[in-house]
């Protein structure tokens, strides 16, 4: 048992190793998550040092909540979006998958070990982020309302739940297709145009509580921008289970199943 | 290098086939292959490009299922215990891949968790064995072939295997590669004792790299032996250099031991029945007066016995 858990640890480990040292990609993952941030934020911050009467302070709650989000329904997602594929298909991309196959590792083992690698990647730089994020929220305020702390460890909890299943969803495609390219594509397509597109259309009714957009957003903690749907908590949980479950489940069926 | 492991309870051969098969819709890629490897040696896998070698290595993999027969990996049958099997075998597939962005010691670092804890702790021996310890920190894409070649046999090496199988490992190596990988096969098994499989098209590689061969062609296994063995069906065959070779020629015509006389170049060439009927040709010119300047019986390469069974085959078929 103690043989099988070091077994796992370590190839989590060897996961992560295999995504954190691809340098280039982790600067492109950071960018695509603080370079907005930081845009976004020193235009507001040049705003309102040169008209302090029109513009209001860069910070604050009205920041905090946009900030949110920036990092769970836009810009994180298309980082998570970015690991899980480099994650679920890295090593057939590398040629690799047939070596590990051919150490008798079972093959599920070899799917399960990637999720956890990609989450603790995503989490990171999400985590980057939020913390440059919540730093403007609070050094930027002047006189504006900032979150309490409760409203920052919900708004942490939401993030890593929002990016992590999206996280996911593409290690579960990517193992599906066997495509990096292939799942960015198709999964930002859906992320960026597609779902947010859905969510707006008000004669989806409530065929919308089954996107994972609406619900995420119904569960977001902060002031709220946008339209948000109504529905039960539990629907939104199991709506988000079902979202975290289905695409894994085939990815870890294909990996039983593909040629090596 | 550590000696192999401890637990090598299976006295058998290191792989056996029987009648093991391999059909893609109507093409039959492997035909009822038989085969035996002996352990402790350096086997050869000999065939033309297509001929079925790969099929072949998958098999025994449990890559690919195979259509019919059965095989065994360390006594254990495969695709059943295949788990089993592969833990005490290090096999490369085609050609090694690794992370380009990761340095060779990253790579196996990721391979050894694979395989399990107890490997780690042989990632500096398995490169310092390969002679990649200078280079184990660059990253593999600054690798020449023959780095990876090399760092693809220090991964199979992590688990101490008792069984190498490598397909084609000298594909595209210059010379000076070729000699590594000769050599670095040659140590595996004089002096840690393994058994390593090695399927190549390069038939002068294999001559001088391995113990024990077999030659597959169009999926069918059409011979199998020690390399001595193979090219010993040439054995019988006398090549005679003397100072008048019509003469001596018109001499062992009426011999019945001789058949296929021939002058070419100048040098008789023949076959005797027996290759220790030699003696007795030499003594009979040189007793009817013929200077014999040059007595040699004729060694074939595997390469000519090679292109001599396939070419033959062709012709039958």
């Amino acid at each position: 048992m103690s043989r099988d858990l070091t077994v796992t640890r370590q190839m989590i480990g060897a996961d992560l190793l295999r995504l954190r040292k691809k340098r280039g990609f982790m600067a492109l993952v950071l960018a695509v998550v603080l370079a907005p941030l930081v845009i976004w934020t020193g235009y507001q911050v040049i705003e309102h040092a040169s008209n302090p009467a029109a513009y209001g302070p860069a910070g604050g709650l009205d920041h905090f909540g946009k900030m949110l989000s920036l990092l769970g329904v836009f810009m994180g997602p298309v980082a998570a979006v970015l690991i899980g594929a480099e994650a679920g298909a890295g090593d057939l991309a590398a040629g690799v998958f047939r070596d590990n196959v051919l150490t008798g590792r079972s093959r599920m083992a070899l799917f399960l070990s990637r999720i956890p690698a990609a989450l603790a990647v995503t989490f990171a730089v999400i985590g980057i982020g939020y913390a440059f994020g919540l730093a403007v929220t609070f050094g930027f305020a002047g006189g504006l309302a900032t979150p309490s702390l409760s409203v920052v460890l919900e708004g942490a909890l939401w993030l890593a739940l929002a990016n992590g299943v999206v996280c996911v969803i593409a290690v579960g495609l990517a193992c599906l297709t066997g495509s990096r390219p292939g799942t960015i594509t198709a999964l930002i397509g859906w992320e960026l145009i597609l779902s947010p597109m859905l969510v707006q259309s008000s004669s989806l009714g409530s065929a919308r509580n089954g996107l994972l957009d609406g619900v995420l957003l119904f569960l977001k903690p902060g002031p709220v921008q946008g339209p948000v749907l109504t529905m039960a908590v539990a629907v939104a949980v199991a709506v988000t289970m079902l979202w975290a479950a289905v695409l894994p489940a085939l990815g870890a069926w294909r990996m039983q199943t593909r040629d090596a | 290098m550590q000696a192999i492991h401890a637990n090598q309870h299976h006295d058998g051969p290191a792989l056996e086939t029987d009648g093991l098969t391999k059909r893609f819709g109507e093409r039959l890629a492997v035909d009822a292959v038989s085969l035996s490897v002996p352990r402790g040696t350096a086997y050869g896998f000999l065939g033309h490009n297509g001929a079925g070698k790969t099929t072949l290595i998958r098999m025994l993999l449990g890559l690919t299922r195979a259509s019919a027969g059965s095989a065994s990996v360390l006594g254990l049958p495969v695709p059943a215990r295949r788990a089993q099997a592969l833990a005490r075998v290090g096999a490369i597939v085609e050609e090694p891949s690794f992370y380009p962005h990761l340095t060779g010691r990253e790579n196996l670092k990721v391979a050894a968790a694979v395989r399990g804890p107890e490997t780690r702790a042989r990632i500096d021996q398995v490169l310092h064995r390969v002679g990649l310890d200078k280079r184990a920190d660059d990253r593999v894409r600054t690798y020449s072939l023959g780095m990876r070649q090399r760092l693809g046999v220090a991964r199979c090496l992590l688990s101490d295997p008792e069984l190498l199988l490598l397909d084609e490992p000298m594909n595209g190596l210059d010379p000076g590669g070729m000699l590594d990988m000769r050599r670095m096969i040659r140590a595996l098994v004089e002096e840690e004792g393994r058994t390593v499989f090695v399927s190549s098209h390069l038939l002068d590689e294999v001559e001088k790299t391995c113990d024990v061969a077999a030659i597959i062609d169009r999926g069918r296994v059409i011979a199998q032996g020690s390399i001595d063995e193979l090219v010993a069906d040439g054995a019988g065959e006398l090549v005679i250099e003397c100072d008048d070779a019509t003469r001596a020629a018109e001499l062992l015509a009426a011999e019945s031991t001789v058949r296929e006389l021939r002058v070419e170049h100048g040098a008789l060439r023949m076959r005797l029945l027996a290759p220790e009927q030699a003696g007795e040709i030499n003594a009979r010119l040189v007793g009817a007066g013929v200077a014999v300047t040059r007595l040699e019986p004729v060694r074939h390469s595997l390469e000519e016995r090679f292109l001599e069974m396939t070419t033959r085959l062709e012709v039958a078929a």
